[in-house]
């Protein structure tokens, strides 16, 4: 267990959410991805804070602060997906074909 | 003593963190039809835009608060340009709460509307106050959330909820980008603050810290429309209600640039001249790409955004620049977009009261009503970059910025793309001028408020540019 190994697990989970965001059509499970890149922030910033940082208070606030954020920013995510499930009756992220060039 | 003087200058700060609080408060006390959270609205932009102007320029380094809240010439100009877009938003939202428009029906909650507002433009304070990345972060996120939020305001809209679904979405991805860059640059710094992680870039470089400035460049080109990452843009403008847009296009970019300034002029300033052919190549490729795609637009909103893509990357060429210079002809060009942009929207949102928002509806707008046409004329020619409006000077400084610095190809480059950009203004022009209506047009009526901003922008549209020392202020607090 040393950093390395923890960036590497925070890399590959950045990868699995970038990767999810990309495969995924449902709206939730797009929610669920950015979740995990967000989250793979929060290790690389606790790994540092453990590791390496001369300052490792701030690297542990970062990530409660992260948290947060997040939970905020999911809040207006899901609020806003139920009102387009209103209108679209469906949460395919397809259906998204009203607004184009 | 001296910290109690020092508190002074942070009070318009305070007062906009309170303000959507009293605003929503009173609503909450107030009789539905009451005009009274209006009017305190308009009192309390207005009271903190003053506030604002009371605060001296020329102070050098800046000030500091608590250790992590600075108060710099670039700051508390920037401030005035978010405030500028917050009363302007909001007073060009008040007539979409009396009726519908553009084929949407009428919004409701105004108080909310304006306390959104206010949030997003605190946010964009606290990004040109932050001092260490986690208030940098949190600022940039304040910015962007109550954004989602007013995007979607039209909650009978489809089309508005649709929008609000892809930017989230979009911007949701762009947050994370970014926090996997700070937590990089964390790592790589070993610090939060910015004077230490700019010690440790001046030490040295390493792949940790390309990596960060890569991530953070990908994250900040989502929310400031860079080239691979814009294809939110124009669909979120179209579905977002005109005032929203108009918010948008001002005070998001804005903070967006914001960032960008903060954050290559302070903890990488050591090796800005290392990432100048980055910064160099999104700029020339935003720029390209914003005025093909304007070319082929109908819808106004839509236009409207690959405009706004452009005029991004024309904003990315002064940042090659140096610092001093960057940032004085970034904020002058700020001043001249936001109110060249608010004009432009104030004109479409008397169009869209009684037509849709298309180029066609702009048909025989010269002879029906010369006022209005004149005024669309001016916000185009400014934005397009014509001499003697305010625009061209905006535009001459970004350049010259970049130019000074010895950075010619992209200069060249931006200035053979502006003779692009005329084609489309003009095309804009020539339907409201030249262009035969089909048929009988219906009457637009003007409010006494649109008629007195429409009025006020366009002689400052002109004024700006005219007559040079009212951005002398500007200039004068740099030293340049």
């Amino acid at each position: 267990m040393n950093l390395m190994n923890c960036l590497i697990l925070a890399f590959i989970l950045f990868g699995i959410g970038v990767w999810g965001l990309m495969r995924r059509r449902h709206l939730i499970g797009m929610l669920i991805s950015i979740e995990l890149m967000l989250n793979a922030a929060n290790i690389n910033f606790i790994s540092f804070a453990y590791f390496s940082a001369h300052d490792s208070t701030a690297g542990a606030l970062f990530s409660i602060f992260v948290i947060a954020v997040t939970a905020c920013e999911m809040a207006i995510a899901l609020a806003i997906i139920v009102t387009m499930y209103r209108r679209h009756k469906s949460l395919d992220a397809d259906q998204l074909r009203d607004l184009h060039d | 003593m001296s910290s109690l003087l020092n508190m002074n200058i942070i009070i318009p700060d305070v007062l906009l963190l309170l303000f959507p609080f009293i605003v929503i408060g009173i609503r909450l006390f107030c009789d539905f039809r009451s005009k009274l959270p209006w009017r305190i609205a308009n009192f309390g932009f207005i009271a903190i835009f003053v506030l604002l102007n009371f605060i001296p320029l020329a102070s050098g380094e800046g000030r500091f608060l608590i250790s992590n809240w600075k108060v710099d010439d670039f700051g508390v100009l920037m401030r005035e340009v978010l405030m500028i877009s917050a009363i302007l938003g909001m007073w060009l939202s008040k007539d979409y709460f009396e009726h519908g428009a553009d084929g949407k029906p009428q919004m409701h909650q105004i108080a909310e509307f304006i306390g959104a507002i206010a949030f997003a433009t605190f946010g964009g304070v606290t990004v040109v106050s932050a001092c260490d990345l986690l208030t940098f972060f949190l600022g940039l996120e304040i910015a962007t959330i109550p954004m989602y939020a007013l995007t979607a305001w039209n909650k009978k809209d489809q089309l508005g909820s649709e929008a609000a679904t892809k930017y989230i979405l979009m911007g949701s991805v762009a947050t994370a980008f970014e926090l996997f860059g700070f937590s990089y640059l964390y790592g790589f710094a070993g610090s939060l603050h910015f004077s230490e992680i700019q010690q440790a870039v001046a030490a040295g470089t390493s792949p940790l810290l390309w990596l960060a400035v890569l991530f953070l460049f990908c994250g900040i080109g989502f929310k400031l429309t860079l080239f691979p990452f814009y294809t939110w843009a124009p669909d979120v403008y179209e579905g977002a209600p005109t005032p929203v847009t108009a918010v948008l296009s001002v005070t998001s970019k804005a903070t967006a640039i914001a960032f960008l300034v903060v954050l290559v002029f302070g903890p990488l300033a050591p090796v800005q001249e290392q990432i100048a052919p980055f910064i160099a190549l999104l700029a020339g490729t935003t720029l390209f790409v914003g005025n093909l795609g304007a070319l082929k637009q109908s819808r106004l909103r839509r236009f409207m955004a690959y405009s706004s893509i452009a005029q991004a990357g024309y904003i990315m060429v002064a940042l090659l620049g140096p610092a001093t210079m960057a940032k004085t002809a970034i904020i002058y060009y700020l001043f001249v977009y936001a109110v060249s942009n608010y004009l432009a929207f104030f004109v479409f949102g008397i169009i869209g009261h009684h037509r849709e928002e298309t180029f066609a509806s702009l048909r025989g707008l010269s002879k029906q009503n010369p006022g209005i046409a004149i005024a669309l004329a001016i916000s185009m020619f400014s934005l397009a970059g014509i001499p003697p409006l305010a625009g061209f000077f905006g535009k001459f400084h970004l350049f010259f910025s970049g130019a000074s610095t010895g950075h010619y190809a992209i200069v060249a480059f931006a200035v053979l793309n502006n003779v692009l950009a005329l084609f489309y203004y003009l095309q804009l022009i020539k339907s409201a001028w030249v262009d035969e209506p089909d048929g009988h047009l219906t009457p637009l009526r003007l409010t006494k408020r649109q008629r007195s901003v429409i009025i006020t922008l366009s002689i400052a549209v002109v004024i700006i540019g005219v007559l040079p020392f009212l951005s002398n202020n500007i200039f004068a607090g740099f030293n340049y």
